[in-house]
């Protein structure tokens, strides 16, 4: 049996995140002795803890979102059509440049599936479907969904999540590979597990709704006209609900609807000022013409 | 293969849908505009929950249709589609021009689709070479701010907004 000064706390702590996922009965002191074995005796299991719950630093949150980036983009490759790509990149960072977290390394990514989504990993990864691009009708429409995606990096939504999910990490099967220092290929391998369960099951609605009020500010500051979001939730509203390409759409997030409610609530008078504002509809309509004519591959 | 060929003729339908009218209908009861603006005279009202046609948006503003109105009203105050989603019947398919078309002999043919389905996030495994080609893809903020001067976008200071629509304390 391993004696330790800190053993009392690693027991209650373990106590209270494994009744918080219910696997309370599961637990006994011989099994906790074994997980705090597997995890590097407690010292390790100490730095993990730390790790989970401590402020995480800018560099670390960098690291980890390139972690699940490379799981995302596992599941979808990029699209293979460099000025695409670097037209996103363009809109993405000029719309990014006006967060208070401007200073990350902000890349953009058009990945090659028809459904229609987008994605944003911590530290400032965001990645978009080629069908939500063949979705949107201009600029300011792409703008506003960058900034949704921009949105949950500044309010570091989905690291928030994956903190609150370390617990469920740690007891599982990532526990002996998700300490820190061990080396990026150490933390990909242990993110793999949390990105898909997280990236499947979605955040919490408010946060959407959340992203959405940011990305309307932010696109806006970028000298966009306000509604671009607004109209491209417009499109999403008219189609049906149970369509396959919306499938992961819109098990995570509410319904366009209930997200234009929500917009439309916030943004009150606040913007219609900036209504004249560009939309790009020639530049964007220019930037996406191979997607709209190739033949799917 | 007949599937490329018929991408042609998808595609050209995909344009044309693009400007083609909307089934929509009222939130609430509306003022329709001569003009998108809020300042242009009142030509009609139309009450709430009412189905109308949408036959163009521009920014903060639908263009409908209803009876013999036919004016502007703010984009937040119609939607597109059925007041209940579950009875919407448009498919992305076919406002995307994806997925199945008929052939001139009049076979079906699908095209072949990439998803991005839950099922696709867990047979994933971390592609590092796409994230070394997605940082190659990195631009600049000073050419990320040539090209918002190319594209006339000025910066603007507004600050966050609330759920309840007021300033968010500490917003920029």
């Amino acid at each position: 049996m391993i004696r330790h000064p800190n053993r009392r706390r690693i027991v209650a702590w373990v106590l209270a995140a494994t009744a918080s996922i219910g696997l309370l009965a599961a637990c006994n002191p011989k099994q906790i002795d074994a997980f705090v074995k597997s995890s590097g005796g407690v010292d390790g299991l100490t730095a993990n803890l730390k790790g989970a719950f401590g402020s995480v630093d800018q560099p670390k949150e960098i690291e980890m979102g390139r972690g699940v980036a490379e799981t995302l983009l596992g599941a979808r490759p990029l699209h293979d059509d460099p000025a695409l790509q670097r037209y996103v990149n363009e809109v993405g960072a000029w719309v990014a440049s006006q967060s208070e977290r401007a200073d990350l390394p902000w890349r953009f990514g058009v990945n090659d599936s028809d459904h229609v989504n987008a994605f944003a990993a911590p530290g400032g990864i965001i990645i978009v479907t080629r069908g939500m691009l063949r979705l949107l009708e201009n600029e300011a429409e792409l703008a506003g969904v960058l900034g949704h995606e921009v949105g949950h990096v500044v309010r570091k939504h989905h690291l928030n999540a994956m903190k609150k999910g370390a617990w469920t990490n740690l007891l599982g099967a990532g526990a002996s590979a998700a300490t820190a220092g061990k080396g990026g290929g150490a933390l990909v391998d242990a993110l793999v597990g949390p990105t898909k369960e997280l990236y499947s099951r979605g955040l919490d609605k408010d946060d959407e709704y959340e992203a959405d009020r940011v990305g309307v500010v932010l696109a806006t500051r970028a000298g966009y006209d306000p509604y671009g979001l607004a109209g491209a939730l417009q499109t999403l509203g008219k189609i049906k609900a149970d369509d396959p390409y919306l499938a992961l759409l819109t098990k995570t997030h509410p319904n366009p609807g209930q997200r234009l409610d929500r917009l439309g609530e916030a943004m009150g008078e606040n913007l219609t000022r900036f209504e004249a504002q560009p939309r790009n509809e020639a530049r964007f309509a220019a930037a996406v013409k191979a997607l709209r004519t190739a033949k799917p591959d | 293969m007949i599937r490329w060929r018929c991408w042609g003729l998808a595609t050209m339908l995909c344009a044309s849908m693009a400007f083609a009218d909307e089934k929509g209908f009222t939130l609430r009861e509306v003022e329709v505009k001569a003009r998108p603006f809020l300042d242009a005279a009142t030509v009609g009202k139309v009450p709430g929950k009412a189905a109308v046609t949408v036959t163009e948006r521009q920014g903060g503003w639908a263009r409908i249709r209803v009876g013999a109105t036919d004016g502007w009203v703010r984009l937040l105050t119609v939607r597109l589609g059925n007041p209940d989603p579950a009875k919407n019947d448009t498919a992305l398919l076919a406002t995307l021009g994806v997925g199945k078309q008929r052939s001139a002999s009049g076979a079906t043919a699908t095209t072949g689709v990439r998803g991005f389905s839950e099922e696709d996030l867990t047979a994933a495994k971390p592609d590092p070479g796409q994230l070394a080609r997605m940082d190659g893809f990195a631009v600049a903020r000073a050419t990320a701010a040539g090209f918002a001067a190319a594209g006339k976008l000025s910066a603007q200071s507004i600050p966050y907004v609330t759920s309840d629509g007021r300033i968010e304390k500490g917003g920029k």
